[in-house]
């Protein structure tokens, strides 16, 4: 657009970085997440104010999975913990939990099943279903409490009617109770089927019954799903293993992966699919052995964004990759073809730079060479720097510039044919023409008159 | 297909489908320079993208009896700098060959290229489930390549755990109707010449190897696993062929070119599989093999294994190997030519769930018929001359010969192989505040050298309704040439490159999103460069 090339351009270099490492650090300081959380911990008895209820604690129990947050053991984390250590964000957002409650002394001390408190789960057939305990017929069926009017709970005298017994926060000894945020999954889900086919609620989300807090990540594991979800087809009865089965889809069929959290990535172990930062790298095998699983969240649009694309794709070509891209076609020029034809998207630009030898005449000032002079590229004896080490090394580079005619000109027979008649065919040519030619007498023609002898070979 | 779609699914029941409509318009600004003094190119491109899908057209049904979709692509891509660089009374001699007498004319260059980019009646779940179907442009994707074509697939899906597909139709060739050269094999110049020879137009021997574009038939097969989640696997059969006229003559006979044919003849034949073995505690092993029919060899293959570490860590190993391979029309497949292998260790290390890190490092190796080093000397024997005689002196008709008999001789054409070493390092931070992504790269060896590394950030303000971004980027590169200083050759291309992109996006509405980028690029080689791009998507279903 602009061009001003100039000596001065290092030093606007300089200061322009420097500039930009200033804002880039600008920018990394907005990514540091915000100092301080909720601070939700155990009501203490500093936390009363004056004339306020009896105040009780402090609870060291509930607060957490296990006692002092020690860590859960593998055996009694929702199956698939081994492959996913933590639930998904996009799949479930995070919560915030402001109460404290433990499972192992209500399920295991009290006698007390799942369903005594999670009734609502063998009717739910929505992922979005709110199973929570209802306070009235869960809680204060045992705690000194009276919940049914939520705007006004009453508190009994006993300690574990108090608020501050269950609820969590600064405020809970008073009664103001931090709101327990519990977003809906991203995700189709029906208790209901699953209990209807007696899968048990451990089956899903691990040993709840030897912890104290549940928390999300008693949530349910996409590896987990697929124990049963992925069995051959007679086994599974029908619990699909189609993605839809379980994730929200997109008008078009294809998968939502675009949530408040960020975007829904799969995992390593699924397909070796991970998008790790290496993933543009590694997604080729990938796509070629199963593109339909890639089809589950991409539509055509995304591939062809870079496959067929018509502005460079930025995690693919880095900036200022007009300047670089003959070092980089000299270095990895395979990959250049999974996305560009080279006579047409590659040439038609060299030809009109001036790069290419049937370019327009006008491109490219009189007796201007791209490569080294004859005497090292193209005459005999060949030396390392000839032509013919680079093209059997990377011929791609060559036709990226090249027509057939520039070859010709020495490696056609001489005569008619018009070239030299410098043989440049492989080893073991001629037991391969034959069925070559069969197929398709074209590229032998260009270089051979039909009655060539040593086109004969080959018929 | 809208107005068939429209009669076969419309009438007779209500209206149920879902309707997406999308598009992307994004105008560039920036420049190409040349590697001679003077004159750059300009780019002024204007890309229009269109989309219209309509899902479920078999209406308010639950899909049992099969699901029934249209989907839609085009674009137009323009260039409105064509022809800039050049003095305003040969403005437009990049297209017009009688403007300038050819002397800057460009076979093939249209300002504006409008293409279908996929345009596809698609049924899925058919007969009970059993079959699947599209009709249209539509993409393929397998080992044999990214490949598109106009015609019909059918897959049936089997109760033996495997799928058969069978398609055929007509390959996506550039300079036919709404198509791109994009899918065609490498190695052939294709567009329009039908006015060729033509008063105040070029004469074919003007451009020989800018053939007339023809029709391509092809069909294929494969045989794909359905199933078990831990093997899956697909063989892969296409075959294309060639029609219409191709020159054969590259050199001008008194006016006309020597040779066309004009027989029906392959243009690619190639089978392939692929298979992904997977058990996901432990890691996974998959590989893919291409064989071409036609050059009767393997034009690429590859091969990994990843081990899973932990919850966290996955070390791998690739193998990649690719052998050009051209159209069968090119003469390009017949040239002495090496495979290139890469061989890379890569590992992966996920830190927490915001944090991950990967790098890789190995070798690619290229090889070479014949020593480089020793191969000029022997030239030198045969002729009786001395080691190294080549640097003094043009030793004579290569053709002669003596010199062909020491040429062709299988002694000197062992293998050998010319290392680069190559790593890439890469890690990224995605929080719910931002994007913060690395990427580096080293590739080194005898010929050419590119290091450096980009830096991203990306935050979003406002729930998403504003993102601001940034991009770094620090690059060395060299490319090791010889003939340097030699009259006309043109300077050697080695810098260190500064760059950095700033942009903003805003989303005013649902489903819309404008965004702006500036590019500022430095290097000794074009000074400064600057390049501009907004782009404007819209979408909207319902």
């Amino acid at each position: 657009m602009v061009s001003m090339k100039t000596r001065g351009a290092r030093h606007a270099a300089a200061r322009a970085l420097a500039a930009l490492v200033l804002l880039a650090a600008a920018l990394l300081g907005w990514l540091v997440p915000a100092p301080g959380s909720l601070g939700l911990r155990p009501a203490t008895a500093e936390d009363r104010p004056e004339g306020a209820p009896r105040v009780v604690g402090p609870y060291l129990s509930g607060v957490s999975p296990l006692p002092h947050d020690a860590p859960v053991p593998l055996a009694w984390m929702p199956p698939g913990s081994d492959l996913s250590p933590t639930p998904s964000d996009e799949i479930f957002p995070p919560q915030t939990i402001t109460i404290r409650f433990n499972h192992q002394r209500h399920v295991g001390e009290l006698g007390q099943s799942c369903l005594s408190c999670h009734a609502s789960v063998t009717t739910s057939d929505r992922g979005s279903d709110r199973l929570l305990p209802e306070p009235v017929a869960s809680c204060d069926r045992c705690h000194d409490v009276d919940h049914r009017d939520l705007a006004k709970v009453t508190a009994g005298e006993a300690e574990n009617g108090q608020c501050g017994y269950c609820h969590l926060g600064a405020g809970a000894a008073e009664g103001k109770i931090a709101r327990t945020v519990m977003p809906a999954p991203n995700l189709h889900f029906s208790h209901e089927k699953h209990l209807a086919r007696n899968i048990g609620c451990g089956h899903c989300h691990g040993r709840v019954e030897q912890l104290e807090l549940a928390t999300r990540d008693q949530l349910p594991r996409m590896a987990g799903c697929l124990g049963c979800h992925a069995k051959p087809t007679a086994a599974r009865g029908e619990a699909h293993a189609e993605c839809t089965t379980c994730h929200l889809r997109e008008p078009s069929g294809a998968l939502r992966t675009e949530f408040a959290t960020g975007p829904l990535l799969p995992p390593a172990w699924l397909k070796q699919s991970g998008h790790g930062p290496d993933w543009i790298e590694r997604h080729r095998s990938v796509a070629a052995n199963d593109s339909r699983y890639c089809a589950s969240c991409h539509e055509e649009n995304e591939c062809v964004a870079c496959h067929d694309g018509r502005v460079r794709p930025r995690k693919v070509h880095p900036n200022d990759w007009l300047s670089m891209h003959p070092t980089a076609a000299r270095l990895d020029n395979p990959r250049c073809t999974s996305c560009h034809q080279q006579q047409s998207f590659c040439a038609d630009c060299h030809r009109r730079v001036g790069v290419a030898r049937d370019g327009p005449l006008g491109a490219r000032p009189a007796g201007a060479r791209f490569h080294p002079p004859p005497s090292e590229w193209t005459t005999a004896p060949r030396g390392p720097n000839h032509h013919a080490w680079e093209a059997q090394r990377n011929l791609h580079a060559c036709v990226s510039c090249h027509a057939e005619r520039d070859c010709a000109t020495c490696h056609a027979t001489r005569g008619v044919g018009g070239g030299q008649g410098v043989n440049p065919h492989p080893s073991g040519f001629v037991g391969r023409c034959g069925r070559a030619y069969a197929q398709n007498p074209r590229p032998c023609l260009v270089c051979h008159q039909p009655g060539d002898r040593a086109l004969a070979r080959c018929r | 297909m809208l107005l068939a779609s429209a009669g076969l699914f419309g009438p007779s029941q209500a209206w149920a489908a879902d309707v997406e409509l999308s598009s992307q318009t994004v105008a560039q600004g920036y420049e190409v320079a040349s590697p001679w003094e003077g004159s750059s190119i300009e780019r002024r491109r204007l890309l229009q993208i269109v989309g219209f899908s309509l899902h479920r057209l078999q209406g308010a049904t639950d899909g049992a009896g099969g699901d029934y979709s249209l989907r839609l692509g085009m674009r137009v891509d323009s260039d409105f700098g064509l022809g800039n660089h050049l003095p305003d009374r040969v403005r437009d001699a990049e297209t017009r060959w009688t403007r300038a007498s050819g002397a800057y004319f460009v076979p093939g260059l249209r300002t504006a290229q409008l293409d279908l980019m996929y345009g596809y009646l698609e049924g899925r779940g058919l007969g009970g489930g059993w079959l699947d179907f599209r009709a249209g442009r539509q993409y393929l994707v397998d080992v044999l390549g990214w490949w598109s074509f106009d015609g019909a697939l059918t897959r049936v899906t089997t109760p033996w755990y495997f799928d058969l597909e069978v398609y055929g139709g007509l390959e996506q060739r550039g300079g036919l109707p709404l198509s791109t050269s994009r899918f065609e094999a490498q190695g052939m110049w294709r567009g329009r010449r039908a006015d060729f020879g033509g008063e105040g137009e070029p004469r074919t021997s003007d451009f020989p190897g800018y053939q007339e574009a023809a029709a391509a038939p092809a069909f294929g097969a494969a045989l794909e696993s359905s199933g078990p989640s831990w093997v899956h696997g697909r063989l892969s059969y296409r075959r294309v062929f060639n029609t219409g006229s191709a020159t054969t003559g590259m050199f001008d006979d008194g006016g006309a070119l020597a040779g066309q044919t004009d027989e029906l003849r392959t243009s690619s034949d190639r089978i392939g599989g692929s298979v992904q073995l997977l058990e996901g505690s432990l890691g996974g092993l998959r590989g893919g093999l291409a064989y071409d029919l036609y050059g009767q060899l393997i034009p690429s293959a590859y091969a990994g294994l990843e081990v899973f570490v932990g919850e966290r860590v996955t070390v791998g190993a690739d193998l990649d190997y690719v052998e050009p391979v051209f159209d069968a029309d090119s003469i390009f497949n017949w040239f002495t030519k090496s495979p290139s292998t890469t061989g890379t260790l890569r590992g992966a290390w996920r830190i927490g769930s915001q944090v991950e890190l990967a790098g890789s490092g190995g070798v690619r190796a290229w090889s070479t018929e014949g020593d480089p080093a020793a191969f000029g000397d022997a030239q030198c024997a045969a002729v009786g001359l001395g080691p190294g005689c080549g640097a003094a002196a043009d030793i004579g008709d290569a053709t002669s010969a003596s010199l062909r008999e020491v040429t062709r001789s299988e002694e000197l054409r062992s293998t050998d192989v010319l290392l680069d070493a190559l790593a890439h390092v890469g890690g990224s931070y995605r929080g719910s505040l931002g994007r913060l992504e690395l990427r580096s790269s080293l590739q080194t060896g005898a010929r050419a050298r590119q290091v450096g590394a980009d830096l991203s950030a990306e935050r979003s303000l406002d729930g998403g309704r504003y993102a601001l971004g940034a991009r770094l980027s620090v690059y060395e590169f060299s490319e090791l040439q010889s003939g340097e200083g030699s009259a006309g050759t043109r300077a050697p291309r080695d810098a260190t490159s500064f760059a950095y992109v700033l942009g903003a996006g805003f989303r005013p509405l649902d489903g819309t999103r404008l965004s702006l980028e500036w590019e500022h690029d430095m290097n000794r080689l074009v000074g400064q460069r600057f390049r501009v791009l907004g782009s404007l998507e819209l979408r909207w279903s319902r």
